[in-house]
């Protein structure tokens, strides 16, 4: 283990309240979409077909791009193109200074968290206003997300209330969550209308019409995208879906997966910058489409992940996400996803902890809208992690010691003989509580004593009589 | 009728009990256990004094090269036996799964790989769904309770059978474990890699077992349930931990695993 | 940033094996995929469309109120009726849709314009989907946006023969219409569970959405 990976799980299971902040979200979110996958019984032919649809369309992106690019224009759409986060980020602050932007308002989007958005704006000057309540949350505490549906998923409704009595004009007694989500609406109000630009994700790309669908529950994706006088989104590239048609069959599975709905309260799809005769809408609406890894990805034999539609359920129902939360992942990305994701994104040495730290126990799988093979994808990390020879020195030694043993079956049983015997010593009543090189696993839990030799020893005496 | 009907049909199928390397060394009784209810079942059973172990360790380790030399030699130990049976679901479905992918661009060790695979059986799903075993005259007047271990669950679609099962042991009460199907911490390797993120769910798992109040706790994978029982002693929590096939096979009153029975 | 967009493209073609060729034209496989759609819909919406809406907007995940009048020129009325029982003043913003105008308001103050902090708005929607309770709504001069999202009572009339049955049922006929500059998809009223995950509305859009479905499927 890493000693970064390691302190930042220290950190994370020594909190008082990050357990209790993650068990009240997605205990909720999983109970939520168990009922409403009770109601669907489709599921499992719905997840096929979401996942064929996007495979149809990472097989054919570039025809999909291309066809994406034409139909935004001729809606009036400006399309931009970006290799990486940097460039993405230029081309939103170029945008924003010629609009001489001072304050800009932002929609949740992952993507903008990959590629360092929110810092491009601030570097630049430019007043950053979240409008997701999460994100609002998380900007006024200086934290980075800790979940890809719920940023503010590490937060307790008691720390909320203390960042808006700090921070809120107006924020009132604060007794309930419903208060709270009052005074930010309060709080937030003028400036959705006052902002300059803003700034949105996108959750699909329709190709066939050009148009950006964005899905939110709290309807600040339209507040952030119709006052101001530019509409910028930025998305990756993987985002495409063929038709609208398609995008309906993509959203049942997205919605029931994220939080147990069947529809978000608002779907949108943004095409072009207003119409003539529209009473309100932006006058200049930009898409930025990005890279960032994505096409390295796929030459990295990682196009499965590419149908990822960023629902959340894989963290939702992962053991260890579960106990470390978002933070402890140290990335963008968290949970089982993000140990997929951030070795590409950010580079297998540095990340090495994130596929290992995992049990393969599949429920990611499972639970998965699109079927992406997650536990194979980390066993591929855990492959070139092991061929990079990233794997610490006293691993590889242990694990060679053990191949060498286990292909000779009598040293094999010699040795088991041996430590059969050794073992018995450090027990009491049956159980050991500590025992040499096993301290993994004794510091937190005893181990049986092992007791009469081996099954095959056993075995062969009862044979003989 | 095809050569594999043929050979799930036989009155007494040729079984190797590949044991596994915990099993072996940590609780020979389940070995003993296993023995006696594919006997039960019809079956002749050998146990071929070569094996080891299934290579999991260098598999979920990355290391697929050292896999390898561990799958052809179990896979050339196990081929003369019509059937191989193993009480892991993780076990089973490192042999049944992840041997033909590891020989994915190797032809001649595939086609080896995969006559294993399918040859190849997890326990409890063995006893019900191949040889149509079923428990006759078991008593244990006790309660018990499942963990679904999760290779063996999502890897091989284990979760009836041993319910089936342990249904037709007179006298034990099942009951229900809030998240039977949620991991217990072990993941092999992983518990002692990330010994502090595996505690933490394992305790939570334990907490769960606790609360069903259930004198037993069964299961069909030695590792978790050496993880589970161990925490469940350190917690000071009186619950038994037992693999279900020990209770088939009438041992429910034997010393549990940690022996204090 | 062209050169970004040739790069960008030349990556896909380096990347990507040889895959799609053999599976006939991308079209025809699209259109296979949209096929498939069908058989992966909750079984619900079985018999009149509009009881089918109606039944699904009494899903409490949803928050939205209902009730049925017989024509569009009850609309006030129901209108009135809502805002007296919510204890509201007898004031409205009207989507400025020339039917809505042209309807008798007598006795509510209306006004055309929406504020940042508009206490009640009415609308009239393009049209409803009944397999998820949704509201439809094309931004145009007769329907801006910011209706749907600005007041904290958002009241909207729809017409029962504007319901379409399945999502796909709507996208089609998307693709026979004028692409507006906004699609807006309204289900239920605003809420968040950003905070613990506990459901709260009126989060950023309105607080209390009513439909007020008009007419029947049937009757015509
Ligand atoms: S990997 Fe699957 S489950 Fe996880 S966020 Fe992506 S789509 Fe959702």
């Amino acid at each position: 283990m890493t000693a970064a990976f390691s302190a930042r799980v220290d950190a994370a299971l020594a909190s008082p309240t990050l357990k209790l902040a993650i068990d009240r979200t997605t205990g909720t979110a999983r109970s939520k979409r168990a009922a409403a996958m009770a109601a669907w019984p489709e599921f499992n032919i719905a997840r096929d077909l979401g996942r064929d649809i996007k495979d149809h369309v990472i097989e054919n992106l570039e025809h999909y791009l291309v066809t994406f690019e034409k139909n935004a224009i001729a809606s009036g759409a400006k399309v931009h193109w970006a290799e990486t986060g940097a460039q993405a980020c230029a081309i939103v602050v170029d945008i924003c200074r010629k609009a001489n932007a001072k304050s800009v308002t932002r929609a949740k989007s992952m993507l903008g968290e990959e590629i360092g958005l929110p810092h491009a704006l601030e570097e630049a000057g430019i007043e950053r206003v979240e409008t997701d309540l999460a994100e609002h949350i998380i900007q006024l505490a200086g934290d980075p997300p800790s979940h890809i549906v719920w940023p503010a998923l590490h937060k307790t409704r008691e720390q909320v209330a203390e960042l808006f009595r700090t921070h809120h004009r107006d924020p009132g007694a604060l007794a309930s969550v419903e208060a709270m989500v009052g005074s930010a609406r309060r709080q937030l109000r003028e400036k959705f209308m006052a902002a300059d630009v803003g700034i949105s994700g996108a959750n699909f790309l329709v190709a066939d019409t050009g148009a950006v669908c964005t899905v939110t529950n709290e309807g600040n994706a339209e507040l952030t995208t119709t006052p101001p006088r530019v509409h910028i989104v930025t998305a990756g590239i993987e985002k495409l879906v063929p038709s609208t048609a398609h995008a309906m069959a993509m959203l049942r599975l997205l919605v029931r997966s994220a939080t147990g709905a069947e529809l978000t309260q608002y779907t949108t799809f943004h095409c072009g910058p207003k119409q003539a005769g529209d009473l309100d809408g932006p006058e200049e609406f930009h898409i930025v489409l990005v890279d960032a890894g994505r096409t390295r990805m796929l030459a990295e034999g990682l196009a499965d992940m590419l149908r990822c539609i960023r629902c959340g359920a894989c963290l939702n129902h992962c053991v260890v996400y579960r106990q470390i939360g978002g933070h402890a992942y140290g990335a963008t990305y968290p949970g089982p996803m993000g140990a997929v994701l951030t070795p590409s994104l950010s580079g297998l040495e540095a990340a090495q902890d994130l596929p290992r730290a995992c049990t393969l126990n599949g429920q990611c799988q499972e639970v998965c809208p699109v079927a992406i093979p997650l536990p194979t994808l980390l066993r591929g990390w855990r492959e070139k992690a092991w061929q990079q020879g990233f794997e610490p020195a006293t691993v590889r030694w242990a694990v060679a010691l053990w191949r060498f043993l286990i292909l000779r079956p009598a040293l094999y049983a010699a040795a088991s003989a041996i430590g059969l015997r050794l073992m018995p010593l450090f027990s009491r009543n049956g159980w050991i509580s500590r025992l040499p090189l096993a301290g993994g696993w004794t510091a937190h839990r005893d181990m049986p004593s092992p007791t009469g030799g081996t099954f095959l020893a056993q075995y062969k005496r009862r044979m003989k009589k | 009728m095809n050569e594999r009907a043929k050979l799930e049909t036989k009155a007494s199928p040729h079984v190797a009990l590949f044991a596994t390397c915990l099993v072996n060394a940590m609780r020979p009784s389940i070995g003993f256990a296993a023995v006696q209810l594919l006997e039960q079942a019809g079956c002749r059973v050998d146990v071929p004094m070569g094996q080891t172990c299934c290579g999991q360790p260098a598999l979920n380790s990355g290391d697929q090269e050292g896999t390898r030399q561990i799958a052809r030699r179990n896979i050339k130990m196990l081929e003369p036996f019509d059937h191989v049976v193993v009480p892991s679901g993780s076990c089973a479905a490192t042999i049944k799964v992840h041997y033909p992918e590891l020989f994915a661009h190797d032809p001649a060790w595939l086609k080896r790989a995969q006559n294993l695979a399918a040859r190849t059986h997890e326990l409890l799903s063995y006893l019900t769904d191949i040889r149509g075993w079923a428990p006759e005259g078991v008593h244990l007047e006790k309660t018990a309770t499942y963990h679904d271990s999760c290779s063996g669950l999502r890897e091989l679609g284990v979760k009836k059978q041993p319910r089936k099962l342990l249904a037709g042991v007179e006298n034990l009460t099942m009951r229900p474990l809030a998240g039977e199907e949620t991991c217990c911490g072990f993941g092999g390797t992983f518990c002692v890699k990330y010994p502090a993120i595996s505690n933490a769910i394992v305790d939570e798992k334990a907490a769960a077992v606790e609360a069903t109040g259930a004198d037993l706790l069964l299961g069909g994978d030695l590792g978790c349930l050496l993880n589970m029982a161990g925490k469940l002693h350190r917690r000071g929590a009186k619950v038994q931990v037992y693999h279900a096939a020990e209770v088939l096979a009438g041992m429910g009153d034997e010393p549990a695993i940690g022996g204090d029975a | 940033m062209s050169s970004a967009r040739a790069k960008i493209l030349q990556a896909i073609r380096a990347a990507s094996p040889a895959t799609s060729s053999g599976k006939g034209p991308i079209g025809a496989q699209a259109a296979a995929l949209s096929a498939r759609a069908a058989a992966t819909r909750p079984e619900r919406v079985s018999g009149p469309v509009d009881a089918a809406f109606l039944t699904r907007l009494q899903d409490p995940g949803i928050g939205a109120t209902t009730e049925r009048v017989a024509t569009l020129q009850d609309f006030p009325d129901a209108v009135r009726r809502y805002l007296a029982a919510q204890g509201l003043a007898a004031a409205v913003a009207v989507q400025p849709h020339p039917e809505l105008l042209a309807l008798d308001w007598s006795g509510v103050e209306t006004h055309h314009h929406i504020a940042t902090d508009e206490g009640a708005a009415v609308g009239l929607a393009l049209g409803g989907i009944a397999e998820t309770g949704s509201l439809v709504f094309h931004s145009s001069a007769a329907s801006p946006t910011l209706f749907a999202f600005l007041p904290l009572h958002h009241v909207v009339a729809v017409r029962a023969e504007t319901l379409w049955p399945w999502l796909e049922d709507y996208a089609t006929a998307l693709a026979t219409l004028p692409q507006p500059r906004n699609v807006n998809l309204v289900t239920g009223a605003s809420g968040t569970t950003d905070i613990e995950g506990t459901l709260v509305r009126g989060a950023h859009g309105p607080g209390w959405l009513h439909i007020v479905l008009i007419g029947s499927t049937n009757a015509t």
